[in-house]
C-alpha cells in the first residue's frame, strides 16, 4: 500500500497522521508529481489538511524535540529517494523512545536521518558562500542556484538579515522555485527562467575586478586543483562569476 | 593607473598572509545598512591553490620604507607599486559584498612614510565603511608595529579582527632576516590589544548597557615556516606562549615561499607545504585536544616527522596509556586516540548512554577505524590484530612505510601474514586476548 500527497511537506505531516489513525503501515509515502501508477499496487491518495499537519508537527516538537522536528524537515528537504521511509520509521521511533532519540546514533533509523542531515546542512553553508548576485538594471540583484536539496526556504533568511536595503531574488533553476525580497516583504513563489535579464551598467566592471582577484590572490607555487574541487565540487561551479 | 591593475599588484602583494578566516564575531545588521556577520564564518570560493577566499585581502599600498629581506615588498626590491585611496576600497568591498563575493575586508599595508601615517589611512578606510556606508561586514584589520596605541585603540572599536603578523620566529631570525623590526615593536601591540578585549569583556560582565565591541574576533599572527633554522619544538613552544599569553584566536603557519634570493634566505625549491600541515595537526592538538606542546615534541626530538602525523606518534611513544575502553574512558582520554576527533568524541559520549558500543558501530559514528582500532577496546575485545607493538603500529600507520625500508635495509616490508611468524607477537597477542 502507498500513500500519495501533493508533495508539500503539510501533506507529508498529513500522511503520517492518517497512518497513525488508520493504524496503517504504508510501504511508500509519495509525491504525486512524477509518479508512475502500477495497476497492481493500492495507492491512497491523502488530501492535505493543515490542522491535521500541524497536530502531528506539534506532538513531535513536545513528545519528541524541535531539533526532531527540524531534523524532520530537513530529511524531507532533501528530497532524496526513500526519505519519505526514512522519516516515518525515525517519527514512530520517536514516539518511542522520546526526546533523547538522537542520542540511538547505534540505531540505523537515527543514524541514517543524522547523515541525511548533514548533508542537507553542508549544502545550505556552502551555499551560503556560493550564491552569486548579479546586478540587474532596475536595481535588483538577482542569483540563479541549483541546489541538490531544495534548500531555497532555509537560505533565504540569511540573505534578507545580510541584505537588508537591497532588492534581490534567489531563483532555483531546478525546481522553478523563487525567493524574492523587496527590503520589506520575503516571498516564496514559482518562478520559470524563461526570462532575459539584463545586467547592470556597472554589473561587468565588478565582475572582471572579482575575476582579476581570484586570480591574483593564489600562489603559484602551491596550485592544487584537486584540493580546490573538494572544497568547491565542479557541480557548483555553473553559476561562479569566477570559474 | 586603473584599479583593475592596482587590484592586481595590491592583492598579488597581500596573498602570503595565511589568514582569511571570517569568524569569531556576530555583528549584527542593526542599523538597516548592510551586512550581518555570521560567526562561524563562511567560505565564498577556493583560489586555484586550494585556500578559501573569504575577504578581500588586499594591501592599502606595496610601497614600503622597510627593507626584511623575506619580503617581496621590500624598498629595494624592482616590482611595480601601487596604492589605493580609502575610497576605492570602500567601493570595492561594498560591491564585492553585495553581490556575495566576499565575507568583508582584509586589510594589510607596507609601511608608507612612517607607521602612524599608514594606520591612519587604513583607520580612515574603516571609519568609512562602518560610519558612512553603515556596513556590518566582517573587517580584519592589520595592526602596523610601531603605531601609536591610540590609533590602535580607535581602529578596535571599528573592527572585528586585527593582527599583528610575527612572521620570523625567533629573535635571532628576525636579526638575520628584518634587522628594523624589533621584536618588542610586535609584541606590544599584541599585550595592547589582548588588554582591551579583556577589558571590554569585563564592562560587559558588570554593566547591563550594551557592551562596546572591541575587536569582538579576537587577535591572530602569522609565522613562517622555513625560511629560518627554527626548528617545529621552538615553533609549537612559542604558538603555545601566545595562546596562553595573549589569548589568540588563532596561529597561522606559512610555508616559506621563495619569492626574492639573497645571502641569507635559504635556498628552497618548493615551499614545505608538508611541514607546514604537521603543524597546523599540532596546532589543533592544543587548542582543542588538550595537548602541551611538550607532550608532542622534546628537545631530542624538536621536528614532527613527515610520515606520521603528530598525534599518531604521540600515541605510540605512549602505548603504556592504550588501551582504552571504548564504553567508560573519559572525553579528554577519548579524543586522545589516533582516529577520534571531537566530533566523534562526543557523538560516542551520547550514543553510550543508550547502549554499549561495539566495534560495528565505531565505524558508523565516524571513528577512523584504521587508525583507532589500536588504541582501543569494545566492550573489553581489541581489534588492532598487530598487537600493541609500538614498531609494527608505527609501520601500520606511517603514511610511506617504503620510506622506513629505504632508510633501514634489514626492514622487509609488512605483509598482514608476515608477523605471525614472530613469536614475540604472538606472545603479544595471546596475552591480549587471554
Amino acid at each position: 500500500m502507498k500513500y500519495i500527497y501533493d508533495g508539500s511537506f503539510e501533506g507529508y505531516l498529513t500522511a503520517i497522521y492518517e497512518a497513525y489513525y488508520r493504524r496503517e503501515t504504508p510501504e511508500r509515502i509519495l509525491p504525486d508529481t512524477n509518479l508512475q501508477e502500477s495497476l497492481f499496487e493500492e495507492n491512497i491518495r491523502i488530501e492535505t489538511n493543515s490542522s491535521k499537519a500541524s497536530r502531528v508537527a506539534n506532538s513531535i516538537n513536545e513528545k519528541i524535540s524541535p531539533t526532531s522536528l527540524e531534523n524532520v524537515y530537513y530529511t524531507f528537504l532533501s528530497e532524496l529517494d526513500e526519505s519519505d521511509v526514512w522519516i516515518f520509521q525515525y517519527i514512530k521511533l520517536g514516539f518511542k523512545v522520546g526526546k533523547n532519540i538522537d542520542s540511538y546514533l547505534s540505531d540505523d533509523r537515527v543514524l541514517k536521518i543524522m547523515k541525511i542531515n548533514r548533508k542537507v546542512t553542508r549544502e545550505i553553508h556552502r551555499m551560503l558562500g556560493l550564491i552569486r548576485f548579479r546586478q540587474l538594471e532596475g536595481n535588483i540583484f538577482y542569483a540563479p542556484i541549483e541546489p541538490d536539496f531544495n534548500i531555497i526556504t532555509l537560505i533565504a533568511p540569511h540573505f534578507q538579515k545580510r541584505f537588508a536595503d537591497q532588492n534581490w531574488v534567489i531563483h532555483d533553476i531546478k525546481r522553478n522555485l523563487a525567493v524574492l525580497f523587496d527590503c520589506i516583504n520575503m516571498v516564496l513563489a514559482p518562478l520559470t527562467p524563461d526570462f532575459a535579464i539584463e545586467l547592470s551598467k556597472k554589473e561587468t566592471d565588478y565582475q572582471h575586478l572579482w575575476i582579476q582577484y581570484f586570480k591574483s590572490i593564489a600562489i603559484k607555487n602551491r596550485i592544487n586543483p584537486k584540493l580546490q574541487k573538494q572544497f568547491m565540487p565542479h557541480r557548483y561551479w555553473k553559476y561562479l562569476i569566477e570559474k | 593607473m586603473d584599479l583593475q591593475k592596482k587590484l592586481e599588484i595590491l592583492s598579488g602583494a597581500a596573498k602570503y598572509d595565511a589568514s582569511c578566516s571570517s569568524s569569531g564575531s556576530s555583528r549584527k545588521n542593526v542599523n538597516g545598512g548592510l551586512g550581518n556577520n555570521q560567526s562561524s564564518g563562511i567560505c565564498h570560493s577556493w583560489s586555484d591553490d586550494g585556500r578559501c577566499i573569504s575577504l578581500l585581502k588586499i594591501l592599502l599600498t606595496n610601497i614600503c620604507t622597510y627593507n626584511c629581506v623575506y619580503c617581496v615588498n621590500r624598498a629595494t626590491n624592482d616590482i611595480p607599486r601601487a596604492s589605493f585611496t580609502p575610497e576605492e576600497i570602500v567601493d570595492l568591498t561594498i560591491n564585492f559584498y553585495r553581490r556575495n563575493y566576499i565575507e568583508g575586508l582584509f586589510l594589510s599595508s607596507a609601511i608608507i612614510r612612517n607607521p602612524d601615517y599608514t594606520m591612519e589611512l587604513m583607520l580612515k578606510t574603516v571609519r568609512k565603511l562602518r560610519i558612512e556606508h553603515k556596513f556590518n561586514g566582517y573587517i580584519h584589520l592589520k595592526a602596523i608595529p610601531g603605531t601609536d596605541s591610540a590609533l590602535i585603540a580607535e581602529a578596535g572599536q571599528y573592527v572585528d579582527r586585527m593582527s599583528v603578523n610575527i612572521e620570523l620566529p625567533s629573535n635571532d631570525s628576525l636579526k638575520l632576516l628584518a634587522p628594523q623590526k624589533k621584536k618588542e615593536s610586535i609584541i606590544k601591540p599584541m599585550g595592547f590589544i589582548n588588554s582591551k578585549i579583556l577589558e571590554s569583556n569585563e564592562v560587559g560582565r558588570f554593566y547591563k548597557k550594551p557592551k562596546k565591541l572591541f575587536v569582538p574576533g579576537g587577535q591572530s599572527t602569522q609565522l613562517i615556516v622555513g625560511a629560518t633554522p627554527d626548528h617545529d619544538f621552538n615553533i609549537l613552544k612559542l604558538t603555545q606562549g601566545l595562546y596562553r599569553r595573549f589569548q589568540l584566536k588563532r596561529v597561522y603557519y606559512s610555508a616559506y615561499v621563495p619569492v626574492l634570493s639573497h645571502p641569507n634566505l635559504p635556498a628552497v625549491a618548493r615551499p614545505p607545504l608538508q611541514r607546514e600541515h604537521r603543524l597546523y595537526q599540532a596546532d589543533w592538538l592544543l587548542r582543542f585536544y588538550g595537548f602541551k606542546a611538550e607532550e608532542l615534541l622534546d628537545d631530542n626530538h624538536v621536528n614532527f616527522s613527515s610520515d606520521i602525523d603528530p598525534k599518531s606518534d604521540w600515541a605510540i611513544r605512549n602505548i603504556h596509556l592504550f588501551p582504552i575502553e571504548i564504553n567508560t574512558a573519559d572525553y579528554e582520554l577519548l579524543i586522545r586516540v589516533p582516529g577520534i576527533g571531537v566530533l566523534s568524541a562526543r557523538r560516542i559520549i551520547n550514543a553510550r548512554k543508550m547502549c554499549s558500543l561495539g566495534y560495528e558501530h565505531l565505524k558508523k559514528i565516524g571513528v577512523v577505524l584504521k587508525r583507532a582500532r589500536h588504541f582501543i577496546t569494545c566492550r573489553g575485545k581489541y581489534y588492532g590484530e598487530i598487537g600493541m607493538n609500538e614498531l609494527l603500529i608505527r609501520n601500520f600507520l606511517t603514511d610511506k612505510p617504503v620510506n622506513l625500508q629505504e632508510q633501514n635495509s634489514d626492514w622487509q616490508q609488512l605483509s598482514i601474514f608476515s608477523h605471525i611468524a614472530d613469536s614475540n607477537i604472538l606472545e603479544n597477542n595471546s596475552l591480549l586476548l587471554s
